[in-house]
């Protein structure tokens, strides 16, 4: 099969500030009319934490959307393993009207609907007005969202996928305790190294994580600020000799160095049992940084903590001062089968996820839509300072690791980067073995690529 | 006598549904396993593709699953060991020897039996937290002196920390069942090996092993199948992904990374070696039996 | 001491005692202090499991188990639980019977091979073949999508019933079997001579004979179905469908970005814990004497 060339996700678009956080949305008025679905649409959605934190969140949706459009959703699949339920249903020629599920996934799917060009093209939503509202979904959106390599994936300026949930990740911290010993927050390795061990001297330790898992976004994130978007491109794409790079090294050397700064306790707490004692230990000063998202305020909410205890998050230490950093931003997508029975009202479903209405409920479950004036529905303090994390010159990292075809013998993107951090950590494994062991993954990787 | 024709729908009626399903959720999945393990099959396509060997080729490569075995071993040998030992022992105590509230030591040991193995990772997720605030380590600095932190839950220590908790959960069932086969030893024999001025540990291992032996072996037999499946249920509730994969918990993995041909080649080599295994103890157990 | 004779009461004799003591009732506190520990922390402040864990709780702390009972969902896995225990000890119990019955007391062509078949079973731990049998369903279910328009295998409290009683018909088989075979053959003679028929006679006399093998087996079954959690979780995948104590439990232990509360979690252990620990203390004599027969438990 023809490789298709692979564009970057995203050309580092970062998010402008003004786009976030600003201009309230349109007062809702006239009802949309639209295309009429004889017995409805029906909704497929991924199953994700936020329906665990409200697992009425799509049906309120739904509900909302009848009420506004008088278009039935006649039937909602709401999966945690969403591929396995819709994946065999679709081949054979049963396609849901929308499908809200993003790459990146292990299963690949939305990557597969992508290649062989199976999504409707939906560049003439963003000009639909919003149902319910006076706005038209281009003009609520927030900047970068739309334009970027994952929503149009051919380059022709056409948008295929609908930017949906989005969060900024970065290290968590303790501000209040950086203020009380005067330290200042690092804006570079060097600096953080520095940090390091001033901390040390106290009996703090400079880093801790939940589980390797949370690696992901900080990995990421850490391509971009070593290299760029051109490396991250071609390192999530396992280009051959790319781990020999000197880029790839600082990667290397940055998070060895940081596992040797790592409070020893963590990976016998980062498992899925005891990861939150992990998240503890920032709150007891027991280490400084940690990677996580924007949930971990409310998380933790109840948890004890040390006197003069503020949450602080902030982007990855540069490689040289005056660079811009980066903090990852996830965002996942929805989209609409081409072959799907009722596009037009499907159409309707999707401009309707930007509404007021429908992001409140987004909202309620902690899942924030990427529109303009979303900072009003944030209701926790917290989340609105980090929501605001690009506000302070931070640039979007988007993307992900390629999906590839699973393969006998060949573990996933998390076995292969991350959890091996744990005994990096340890000192169960060197830097050397690991770097190896991700470079013949990589290969094998790079041959089953989707 | 009745009509053979009643007999047979008799006979069908009573036997035809169990072995049904006997047949569809058993036998057939097991046949199914060795069946698979030949085929690889796409995420989420039913098609499958005939690969013939080559998914035990790439297993017998793979770093993770030999890690895997590895760790199934030293848990089937060490769990066995300490648990028979402890086991056989106690129950030895506990049916001879005159000991007050004997019911209420039968009654607790055997708790951990009935407590589902979430339960037993839930507890003893605070028996291993690695500070201070942790039971054992607790215990340990207290009785030490000084701060003791270990990282149970980390290498090295992780297999340890699983062998405790599946000792600590098989302990109660296995002494339980001794003491019941114990009991039943005629208490002529203890006297008049009494009288030859035998000690308790002779009486031990000259009357009350050999005479339950028959039991001890059957019971090995299947406690080395048990604790194959037992050390995945542990490892699945307790364990962070990647420290400790024992030859199940490998095999339910690639389940669910969607490689369901290497996960079924992967559970063709744990069943043959459960059964080479239950059939080794069995060779190398066997005894002239003493008859009670 | 060995291989001399001691006197009772002698100097060696009641140190011997006293080691023993010693070792009884440390392993009884490795027991019983954990299981007690797991209490006391479900009636905790969520700040103080951040503190020496010898602490008694700081009162009485029982909204941890409304917590878990309603915001945690416990209290609707606990009706899962119930049923799926209860649907699979029936049907496990209509099937086995019967079975354990004719396999024992009847002579006819292939009764070997099905005893043989049975017992073979008894090797066959449910976990080693969970991936094929979720394979089955869900081939079906997909099978059953395209031409009846829905699925029913997979995420199905029957199914699971189904799947927990099929997996126990091997022990169970062997343990009724043993019983029915030690029984005499005069009291069908019996019954058939007053006129009874083959049903009859097994449903009427022998079946309540068997009362206590019935009652073990209930035991033995009602634990492993309450506790099982891997093939829960594996059949019942669907987040927003229903999912037994285990798997809820286990849910609740390991879901991040919500919100810490160990109190509750220890709260929802105990719910999961709690039936299993009365039963048993109500029935303790039983399931151990049943153990002389349950002595091949999976």
């Amino acid at each position: 099969m023809k490789k298709i060339s692979r564009r970057s996700f995203l050309m580092a678009a970062g998010i402008s500030a003004a786009a976030l956080g600003l201009t309230a949305c349109g007062a809702d008025s006239q009802s949309a009319s639209g295309a009429e679905a004889k017995d409805g649409i029906s909704v497929a959605a991924l199953s994700s934490a936020y329906v665990e934190k409200n697992p009425a969140m799509w049906d309120e949706i739904c509900e909302a959307f009848t009420e506004q459009t008088g278009i039935a959703v006649s039937k909602l699949t709401l999966e945690k393993n969403l591929e396995d339920v819709i994946g065999a249903s679709m081949q054979g020629g049963d396609y849901p009207d929308v499908v809200c599920l993003s790459v990146g996934r292990p299963a690949g799917l939305t990557e597969q609907f992508v290649k062989d060009k199976l999504i409707a093209d939906i560049t003439d939503v963003l000009s639909m007005t919003i149902p319910g509202e006076e706005e038209t979904v281009g003009k609520k959106i927030a900047g970068g969202f739309t334009d970027n390599s994952i929503t149009n994936p051919y380059g022709d300026g056409k948008t295929y996928l609908a930017p949906m949930f989005y969060g900024p990740c970065g290290l968590f911290y303790n501000a209040g305790l950086l203020e009380e010993k005067g330290w200042k927050l690092p804006t570079t390795w060097d600096e953080m190294w520095e940090l390091g061990e001033q901390a040390q001297a106290e009996g703090i330790y400079l880093f801790t994580y939940p589980t390797a898992g949370y690696f992901d976004t900080f990995l990421y994130a850490l391509m971009y600020t070593v290299g760029g978007p051109e490396f991250f491109d071609k390192a999530t794409h396992y280009e051959e000799g790319i781990w020999d790079t000197d880029e790839a090294k600082l990667c290397f050397e940055i998070i060895d160095k940081l596992a040797s700064y790592t409070n020893p306790k963590t990976p016998s707490q980062a498992n899925n049992q005891d990861f939150k004692m992990n998240q503890q230990m920032v709150l007891d000063n027991q280490a400084i940084f940690m990677p996580n998202g924007t949930w971990i305020a409310g998380e933790m909410k109840d948890s004890p903590r040390a006197e003069g205890f503020k949450w602080g998050m902030t982007a990855l230490p540069t490689v040289k001062a005056g660079e811009a950093p980066y903090s990852y931003t996830w965002f996942e997508q929805t989209w609409i089968p081409k072959d799907a029975a009722n596009v037009d009202a499907a159409k309707q479903f999707v401009a309707f996820l930007y509404s007021d209405a429908a992001c409140a409920i987004f909202a309620k479950a902690g899942a924030i839509q990427p529109v303009l004036g979303i900072s009003e529905l944030v209701e926790d303090e917290y989340s609105k300072e980090f929501y605001a994390i690009y506000d302070n010159g931070a640039k979007a990292a988007m993307g992900n690791f390629a999906p590839y075809k699973s393969t006998a013998g060949l573990g996933t993107v998390s076995e292969v980067f991350l959890e091996p951090i744990n005994a990096l950590v340890s000192k169960n494994l060197t830097r050397d073995q690991w770097v190896a062991d991700i470079k013949a993954a990589s290969d094998k990787m790079r041959e089953n690529l989707l | 006598m009745k009509s053979d024709k009643r007999r047979i729908g008799f006979l069908l009626f009573c036997l035809a549904p169990a072995t049904i399903l006997f047949l569809v959720f058993m036998i057939l999945p097991t046949l199914n396993v060795f069946r698979m393990s030949l085929f690889e099959r796409g995420a989420y396509s039913p098609t499958e593709t005939f690969v013939g060997m080559s998914n035990f080729v790439t297993l017998f490569g793979d770093v993770k699953f030999i890690t895997a075995m590895q760790n199934t071993v030293l848990l089937i040998v060490t769990v066995t060991i300490i648990t028979f030992a402890f086991a056989l022992v106690f129950a030895g105590i506990l049916t001879r020897e005159k000991i007050r509230g004997q019911n209420f030591f039968r009654i607790v040991f055997y708790i951990p039996n009935i407590l589902s193995i979430v339960v037993i990772a839930g507890i003893f997720s605070a028996i291993y937290k690695p500070d201070s605030t942790g039971m054992l380590n607790s215990i340990a600095s207290f009785l030490s002196g000084k701060t003791v932190e270990i990282l149970w839950k980390d290498q090295p220590m992780v297999i340890v920390s699983i062998i405790i908790a599946m000792v600590w959960q098989a302990i109660g069932y296995y002494m339980v069942m001794y003491m019941a086969s114990m009991s039943a030893v005629s208490e002529s024999l203890y006297e008049s090996a009494s009288l030859d001025g035998a000690g308790r540990l002779t009486q031990f291992f000259q009357i009350t092993i050999p005479l339950i032996w028959t039991n001890i072996r059957t019971t090995l037999t299947f406690f080395i199948i048990s604790t194959i499946n037992m050390a995945f249920l542990f490892v699945k509730a307790m364990i962070a992904p990647g420290m400790a994969d024992v030859g199940l918990s490998f095999m339910y993995n690639q389940k669910d990374a969607g490689l369901y041909g290497y996960s079924m080649a992967a559970g063709v080599v744990m069943f043959i070696f459960s059964f080479a295994l239950a059939g080794l103890v069995n060779l190398v157990t066997k005894r002239d039996v003493q008859e009670v | 001491m060995e291989g001399k004779k001691m006197k009772k009461g002698s100097y060696g004799d009641v140190l011997y005692k006293a080691f023993i003591y010693v070792a009884l009732v440390t392993l009884a506190i490795t027991v019983i202090v954990p299981v007690g520990w797991a209490f006391l922390a479900s009636l905790k402040e969520n700040a103080q499991f951040y503190g020496n864990p010898w602490q008694l709780p700081n009162g009485l702390h029982w909204e941890n188990f409304v917590n878990a009972w309603n915001a945690a969902d416990m209290g609707s896995y606990m009706v899962n639980s119930v049923l799926v225990t209860t649907m699979a000890l029936i049907m496990l119990l209509v099937f086995a019977l019967p079975c354990a019955y004719a396999i024992s007391r009847f002579k006819f062509k292939g009764r070997n091979f099905l005893q043989t078949a049975f017992m073979a079973g008894l090797f066959i731990n449910v976990n080693y073949i969970v991936v094929p049998i979720f394979l089955m369903l869900k081939d079906g279910d997909v099978w059953l999508k395209k031409t009846f328009g829905s699925p029913f295998l997979l995420n199905n409290l029957f199914i699971l019933a189904l799947v927990y009683a099929a997996t126990a018909l091997p022990f169970t088989v062997y343990i009724l079997s043993g019983y029915f075979a030690s029984l005499p053959h005069d009291y069908e003679e019996a019954a058939y001579i007053d006129g009874a028929g083959y049903f009859t006679a097994m449903v009427r006399i022998i079946f309540p004979m068997a009362k206590p093998s019935i009652i073990t087996i209930i035991l033995f079954n009602f634990l492993s179905f309450w506790n099982e959690y891997i093939i829960s979780m594996t059949l019942m995948s669907s987040a927003g469908g229903s999912k037994t104590l285990p798997v809820g439990l286990l849910n609740l232990m390991q879901s991040a970005q919500s919100q810490t509360d160990f109190g509750r979690m220890y709260a929802g252990l105990v719910i999961v814990m709690l039936p299993t620990i009365i039963l048993y203390m109500c029935v303790q004599k039983q399931l151990t004497e049943g153990m002389t027969v349950g002595g091949l438990k999976g």
